[in-house]
């Protein structure tokens, strides 16, 4: 017999505040029985009561926290569309409801292997948690962490702060405005040739034209590289097909695969990227 | 005032008996899986599986969905495993519960109908068929198979020769007069029809003034569409007489009991289940505490109750 327990958290507002323009920090208290999301998970997110927006919004954990009565989970995001912007509006005390943790985590590697984040804009976020897990895990004290960090200009390297204190974090900027001038990608192209396929887990979230780019790069190569991918979604537990992303099956043929149940990591030599 | 225990709810689909008018609508349950952590299926109606053809689909490339002022569009595009993989990997799992399996059939030739259906009819612990003919989202079959009187009465017949289980039509609301339908369909032997399929609809994005669905065109639901599902229930219960399941916007306890006044047997809860996994379960426990205040001892008694005169003001 199925033991029915799952139910949607109710949440609630502790803070949301504007960090740069359009990017918010969320905090959002919820109830001890909510798990602790593991690195690459995502929670749907939604206002309660409300019929706009009418579906919940998948949202990587920045940072999650058990306390004595509760938990707290930080978001932090940019305002895309009118979800976010929804989202932006909530104050202090405003009833949310949280579904997960949802979504295939990242693998994460033994301590024998260094990590290397590659982040492009809020691609921040999943990564930052990831390296917090490394760090705050017994065997991954000790790792070497190098986290490429990539945004359109200086302000919207917003969140960065928090990956600098657990990784080396190298910098890039699409108008130079801070650190290399240039793609993220083509930042971490240059070091490529320093790593040791054998010795290095790459992990990545961005943009999808940069992890094409990262494909690319990496395509006759054997890193294991694990990446998260973005789709809009609407249940976030695998029901209505509506998250599907283009994989290789193990034939090297062309499926769809749910972004919310198989993702959101994947492989990244199983995505296709038409 | 009733005891909430001792009010009837169970409702009749050919040689059906369902325990009670509440089930998810096709389409967004998947096969049942997902949900089983979250909903008690012993006490639904019945469970409604992903539409199911004779061979796999991969369905449509994304983006499939967006959300629109009061519900979404989505053009999936039937992916779905196959009706052979169903019974194989997904129906045993089913089996374990109280609850009735309506499995949903699709084709793009009434020969394909007629072959999944007598599939399913020789699997164990399927209890009755939907046959979706009016998915608007596949190039083939579906919508024009739905919108034509004709069709519908040959493809419901086949149907009916093919299998010995209860056949519910689901019904296209893209058509002029979605009564004539589900007149043919009754004729033709359907034993129920469900109804409203999507409503067929766009969303632009005007920057780049390209389709928010990589189909173009998606099926609209959620909310926005519950007046005009109430509307279509309404006219085909005045003429028809084999049971309704109303289907369209179904949010709360409260809506599912419009749609048995304006004359459905049954509903089922669609995208709801998409924002609230509980969705049936609230709906069911609502539509009991209202026939408990309201003093209904049998749910048949609700069933088509709309009072088309107002009351005279004293």
């Amino acid at each position: 017999m199925m033991t029915v327990c799952k139910a949607v958290a109710a949440g609630n507002v502790a803070s949301n505040r504007e960090l740069i323009d359009g990017h918010f920090l969320m905090n959002v208290k919820l109830p001890l029985s909510l798990e602790r999301p593991l690195p690459g998970q995502f929670l749907m997110v939604r206002i309660r009561g409300r019929r706009e927006p009418f579906l919940g919004r998948p949202l990587s954990v920045y940072e999650f926290q058990r306390h004595v009565k509760n938990v707290t989970c930080e978001f932090l995001y940019r305002v895309v569309g009118k979800g976010t912007q929804f989202l932006s509006q909530l104050r202090l005390g405003d009833a949310v409801d949280v579904l997960g943790p949802l979504g295939r985590p990242f693998e994460i590697y033994p301590p024998n292997r260094k990590i290397v984040l590659i982040a492009g804009g809020m691609g921040i976020v999943p990564m930052t948690y990831l390296a917090g897990h490394y760090r705050s895990s017994g065997a991954g004290r000790n790792m070497k962490i190098i986290c490429y960090a990539g945004a359109q200009n200086a302000d919207a390297l917003v969140g960065i702060e928090r990956m600098q204190t657990c990784s080396d974090t190298r910098i890039s900027t699409d108008d130079g405005s801070r650190g290399y001038s240039g793609l993220v990608t083509d930042l971490f192209a240059r070091d490529l040739r320093t790593y040791d396929p054998r010795e290095t887990a790459i992990f990545a979230c961005g943009p999808r034209p940069m992890m094409k780019q990262l494909a690319v790069m990496l395509k006759d190569k054997s890193f294991p590289c694990q990446v998260s991918v973005e789709e809009r979604m609407a249940c976030g537990v695998g029901v209505c097909l509506g998250c599907v992303t283009a994989v290789k099956d193990d034939w090297g043929k062309r499926q769809y695969k749910r972004v919310c149940k198989e993702g959101p990591v994947f492989n990244i030599q199983d995505l296709i990227w038409d | 005032m009733v005891n909430v225990r001792d009010i009837k709810t169970a409702v009749k689909i050919g040689s059906l008996v369902l325990k009670n008018p509440v089930m998810p609508a096709s389409g967004t349950f998947g096969y049942g899986e997902e949900f089983a952590s979250f909903v008690d299926y012993n006490l639904l109606g019945a469970i409604v599986v992903k539409g199911l053809s004779l061979e796999p689909r991969a369905g449509n490339p994304p983006p499939r969905i967006i959300e629109t002022t009061g519900g979404m569009l989505n053009a999936i595009g039937m992916e779905n495993i196959g009706v052979h993989a169903f019974i194989k990997e997904k129906l045993p799992f089913l089996a374990q519960f109280n609850c009735a399996v309506i499995a949903n059939v699709y084709g793009e030739t009434v020969e394909e109908y007629q072959k999944v259906a007598e599939i399913l009819s020789g699997a164990k612990g399927v209890h009755a068929l939907e046959i979706n003919i009016s998915c608007p989202n596949v190039k083939k079959g579906g919508i024009a198979f739905g919108t034509d009187p004709d069709t519908v009465h040959d493809i419901t017949g086949k149907v009916k020769q093919a299998t010995n289980l209860p056949v519910i039509v689901k019904l296209s609301p893209n058509v002029t007069d979605i009564a004539e339908i589900a007149v043919s369909a009754q004729d033709a032997g359907a034993d129920a029809v469900s109804l409203i399929n999507t409503l067929t609809g766009m969303s632009v994005d005007i920057i780049s003034r390209t389709s928010n669905i990589a189909n173009l065109t998606g099926g609209l639901s959620g909310p926005a569409i519950k007046p005009i599902a109430l509307r279509m229930v309404w006219e085909v219960a005045k003429k028809v007489s084999i049971p309704i399941i109303g289907i369209g916007g179904i949010m709360s306890p409260e809506d599912a009991v419009e749609f048995l006044i304006v004359g459905a047997s049954a509903i089922q809860v669609g995208t709801a289940n998409l924002i609230n996994p509980l969705a049936t379960m609230d709906i069911l426990e609502g539509i009991l505490a209202y026939l408990e205040v309201s003093d209904i001892m049998d749910i048949k008694d609700l069933v088509g109750s709309l009072k088309t005169e107002r009351p005279r003001e004293e």
